[in-house]
């Protein structure tokens, strides 16, 4: 191979040939200093070529480090046993670096291209972050330009002009190949086989304020208001119909009866037997029930969130959860987003599970403030309202997420000294004085309101929509729900994104969208696509059906009368506004545009560029006689069209007999 | 590989590896359920469809005409005009290479962008004498990735009549007196003793007219031309009945009969004498002059062998004149 050929391969091949194993320092794929090392030859080599001096290694050299490669490899097996990967790609980067240096034939350009694109697909497989679709995207356009101009020098034997390379991809049609490409390829990507759950998924993006909050059955106060610090999204939920949007606001997680220096802890019940499906409540008889998705993103092992009313649960892939006597539904650790559908019941009267604080481990100081708080109310509606009334106005307590450093127990001190706390510091002082007074209460800890997905209509529940509260039998008739938090501490139902916020949210979408629909796609989600393809074909054909019955009806006669109606209005419709359109003309410019008409008539077409006075000009000499209506025409005209001066009646009179005496001179 | 293709489209060694890897990221893909190789497949397969579509208009969209510039002959450079026009309206044609028959290699067109159209001359050579009414030459490109190749052939705007090579062969004899023919005389150029002026020299003069001292002293070969000697009226045969046509070596003793004929008949006008042709079925009638020659060699250029039976007689001779065949 001429040096100019080799060094038109290698500026072809080197750019791509770095892209292609950046991820695996991130994905531990191979040894940073290997991938170091392998740039750094990238460079050489790419150095000389611009020098015109392409490094060409002889085959002596090459077999020379081909062995002394195989010691190597034999040095990795035996120290990094457990690294089969890391040796596999290291192998991959010295033979695409040996190839790179001694290109000989446009045959061993291919073989150097080749392992190029073993080390893409170690990159591609290996690579589980959302910056992959960075990677991507650029192997995409670097690729395309470097298999076009492969392409383009395979019919070389000597060097090619410079020109050649620059001309080839001209931009508009390499944009054009690759947006092609990715329209084909999404779908592709969505209908290709999946005979197996998803090798990879997406990395379990759970800060630590999130797994002690989502993911155990404990929370302490401080870490819940970590968590809802947090700008993260917890989960997103489409709710169907979407009408019962506003009615589902509030999404209950776990409860909690026990409490200790801080910390809550949900006390052991005994779960039923795990199962895929899970009836909470017997059905509502009102009205058809809502449908409500969820797909919840930062899970480790833990509660579901579910609505009040919700009577029966189904999650996919077949994954098992259990129920408890409290109405709170667990599922065992996992690694992935958990996609359930919850059936709801619109109208609850209360909630079920029986679950309450022992009100003999209440701490003696809340015992206190409670009955001191509450010593003149007797019934449980009316303590409660007490608490709430002390909470929002009377008691001197504020909401905010920065309570101070506590002394002593966190609780005790917020009732007693601070006064200052988030949602679960309010709920959780006011089930333990609920308690304390003997009234069965609980903490519940769960999601209130959210907002409008960017690009779906989902619900998205963020960290700030984390919220506590309190469920009691106030009157022994059952549980319901008591939010003793002040109307500031309780998140907004619904709430639109800010703008300076949608290129965070975007972000997140995207990251979303890449953990969730690309990453961890699964067969389970090509049946969902299938369906809704099956329904989407259901629908158009029965509105075909429709439009087919209602065009047998007008054909039969039965419904001709409305069509005819209807070609009738609209041909008056036509008529009245042509009339109108004409209404609206000025007299003088209807007449000096039958002037013009009469004269395209005799000389043939009129450009519009010619001025009215010469309008009438023509006129008079190819119609003798008609010089003095056309220029009385012209004139009226000129004045009502460029003076603004509207011709009196008379005048509208005299330039209509004008065209009339014209049109019979015509 | 032929330069010149017998196809319109044809998948690469470089599109087979390509199809073959696909495979074998659609098995590593679907056995380990890695959703990134998936991505790496959807992106193969649809930069597949993607080459398709895109090499098909990159190169159906451009037309491809050549024309030769002079005189045809077989085996002997000729100057080609090459017009391309590129007809699409958005798309730049890329990539592109002009291959012609006649042409070591291919040739890189620089790109053609939206409706441009370009002319360009190469050299090339017709490798055998006849007509050629569909040229062995076109466009060639493997864009966009090299999967496939796709060849146009290029158009003519008229047929082009290769011309045979003439043979290098010895002074034809002149024609004895008894055989020459009843034309009147008249002085013209040929070979006779009185010399009628000095020229330069043409390709099929007789080198024994070279006037070597002038030629060194314009340092360019001069001849001397001759008044005629007598009238030569000479009508060259070529036999173009074969026992077996498809026989490769009676072909090619029928080539080198026509070559040896067509020099025959340029030394014999280029001495001033009148010159015909026949062969069965055919005749071009005795003349002289440079548009003499050229019936001559465009009849030879025609000419094709045809089976011994039934194949018609020669044309009958006109009385004086003398057939020679040309053996």
């Amino acid at each position: 191979m001429a040096d100019g050929l080799r060094r038109a391969y290698l500026s072809v091949l080197l750019p791509a040939a770095a892209l292609a194993p950046i991820p695996l320092y991130w994905t531990g794929g191979a040894n940073p200093a290997a991938l170091i090392a392998f740039e750094a030859i990238l460079l050489l080599l790419g150095i000389r070529a611009r020098q015109g001096k392409p490094v060409s290694l002889s085959t002596t050299w090459l077999n020379l480090l081909g062995l002394a490669y195989l010691g190597w490899v034999a040095v990795e097996l035996t120290t990094m046993p457990r690294s089969f990967l890391r040796i596999v790609t290291h192998m991959l980067l010295f033979s695409a670096a040996a190839k790179l240096a001694s290109l000989k034939t446009s045959g061993e350009a291919k073989t150097a291209l080749l392992v190029i694109f073993l080390l893409l697909l170690a990159s591609a497989s290996s690579s589980t972050h959302v910056a992959s679709l960075i990677y991507f995207g650029l192997i995409a356009i670097l690729g395309f330009r470097t298999l076009v101009r492969i392409a383009v020098l395979a019919d070389f034997d000597e060097a090619p002009p410079p020109r050649v390379l620059q001309s080839v991809p001209t931009g508009g049609l390499a944009v054009v190949a690759i947006a092609g490409a990715c329209l084909l390829g999404a779908p592709l990507f969505y209908a290709l086989p999946r005979l197996r759950a998803p090798f990879a998924n997406a990395p379990f993006r759970v800060s630590d304020e999130f797994s002690s909050v989502l993911a155990s059955d404990r929370v302490d106060l401080e870490a819940f208001g970590a968590a809802k610090r947090s700008d993260q999204v917890v989960l997103r939920v489409r709710i169907d119909p979407s009408s019962d949007r506003d009615t589902i606001v509030r999404l209950r997680e776990a409860s909690f009866t026990q409490y200790f220096d801080g910390e809550w802890r949900r006390g052991d019940r005994a779960p039923a037997v795990p199962r895929t499906g899970i009836h909470l409540l017997p059905a509502g008889a009102e009205r058809e029930p809502a449908s409500v998705s969820f797909e919840l993103a930062h899970f480790g092992s833990g509660f579901l969130f579910l609505p009040y009313g919700a009577t029966t649960v189904e999650l996919d892939r077949t994954r098992l959860a259990s129920q408890t006597s409290d109405g709170v539904v667990q599922i065992s650790s996992v690694q992935s987003a958990v996609r359930y559908v919850a059936s709801v019941r619109t109208r609850l009267e209360h909630v079920p599970g029986d679950s309450a604080i022992d009100p003999n481990r209440v701490p003696p100081e809340i015992r206190d403030y409670a009955f001191q708080l509450t010593s003149g109310q007797t019934t449980g509606r009316a303590i409660a309202d007490r608490i709430l009334q002390h909470f929002l106005q009377d008691g001197g307590f504020h909401y905010s997420l920065d309570a101070p450093p506590p002394v002593g127990d966190p609780l005790v001190h917020f009732l007693l000294r601070s006064k200052i706390g988030h949602c679960e510091y309010f709920a959780s002082a006011a089930a333990m004085m609920l308690a304390a007074r003997g009234i069965p209460s609980r903490l519940v800890t769960g999601s209130y309101g959210g907002e409008e997905s960017l690009f779906t209509d989902a619900v998205v529940v963020r960290g700030g929509n984390l919220h506590a509260w309190v469920e009691a039998n106030l009157d022994g008739s059952g549980f319901v729900v008591f939010d003793p938090t002040p109307p500031a501490g309780i998140p907004p139902a619904s709430s639109r994104v800010a703008f300076w916020k949608r290129f965070i949210s975007l972000g997140q979408e995207l990251e979303f969208f890449y953990d969730r629909r690309i990453l961890g796609f699964d067969s389970l989600d090509q049946i969902r696509l299938i369906d809704s393809a099956r329904d989407a074909v259901g629908l158009l054909s029965g509105a075909a059906s429709r439009l087919e019955a209602a065009a047998k009806k007008i054909a039969s006669g039965s419904g001709r009368g409305p069509v005819i109606g209807l070609l009738v209005a609209v041909a008056a419709f036509v008529v009245l506004a042509a009339l109108a359109r004409r209404r609206r003309t000025p007299p003088a410019t209807r007449a000096y545009v039958a002037l013009r008409e009469i004269l395209a008539r005799r000389e043939g077409k009129l450009a519009d560029s010619v001025p009215p006075a010469e309008v009438a000009r023509r006129l008079a000499k190819v119609m003798p006689g008609s010089k003095a209506d056309g220029e009385r025409i012209v004139k009226v005209y000129a004045a009502s069209a460029f003076g603004g001066r509207e011709p009196d009646p008379a005048a509208v009179r005299d330039i209509e007999e004008s065209v009339k005496r014209l049109r019979k001179l015509a | 590989m032929t330069l010149i293709p017998d196809w319109q489209i044809r998948i690469t060694n470089f599109g087979l590896g390509f199809i073959l890897l696909c495979l074998v990221v659609a098995i590593a893909a679907t056995n380990t359920g890695n959703n990134g190789l998936y991505v790496v497949l959807a992106a193969m397969l649809s930069a597949m469809v993607v080459s398709g579509i895109v090499s098909r208009r990159n190169v159906r969209g451009v037309s491809c005409e050549i024309e030769p510039i002079g005189e045809v002959t077989a085996t002997r450079p000729v100057p080609l005009r090459v017009r391309l026009t590129n007809g699409m309206r958005a798309e730049t044609a890329q990539a592109l290479f002009f291959v012609h028959e006649g042409m070591p290699g291919p040739l890189w067109i620089d790109p053609l962008k939206p409706g441009e159209s370009r002319e360009i001359v190469v050299e090339g050579t017709y490798p055998r004498r006849g007509v050629v009414r569909r040229p062995d030459a076109g466009l060639v490109s493997r864009f966009p990735i090299g999967l496939f190749r796709k060849y146009r052939r290029a158009s003519l705007p008229r047929e082009v009549v290769v011309l045979p090579l003439p043979e290098p062969v010895a002074v034809p004899e002149t024609p004895p007196e008894d055989q020459r023919g009843g034309r009147p005389h008249a002085k013209r150029r040929g070979s006779g003793s009185d010399i009628r002026t000095l020229r330069d020299f043409v390709p099929g003069d007789d080198p024994r007219d070279v006037h070597w001292k002038q030629s060194a002293r314009m340092r360019r070969w001069i001849v001397r031309e001759r008044d005629a000697e007598r009238d030569r009226v000479v009508i060259l045969a070529v036999d173009n009945a074969l026992a077996d046509p498809a026989d490769p070596g009676q072909l090619e003793m029928f080539e080198r009969r026509l070559s040896r004929c067509a020099a025959h008949a340029i030394l014999l006008l280029s001495r001033g004498g009148e010159v015909g042709f026949q062969s069965r079925g055919v005749r071009v009638a005795a003349s002289a002059g440079r548009s003499q020659r050229t019936h001559i060699l465009e009849a030879l250029a025609r000419l094709e062998a045809i089976p011994m039976s039934g194949a018609p007689p020669f044309p009958p001779v006109r009385r004086g004149d003398l057939r020679r065949m040309v053996a």
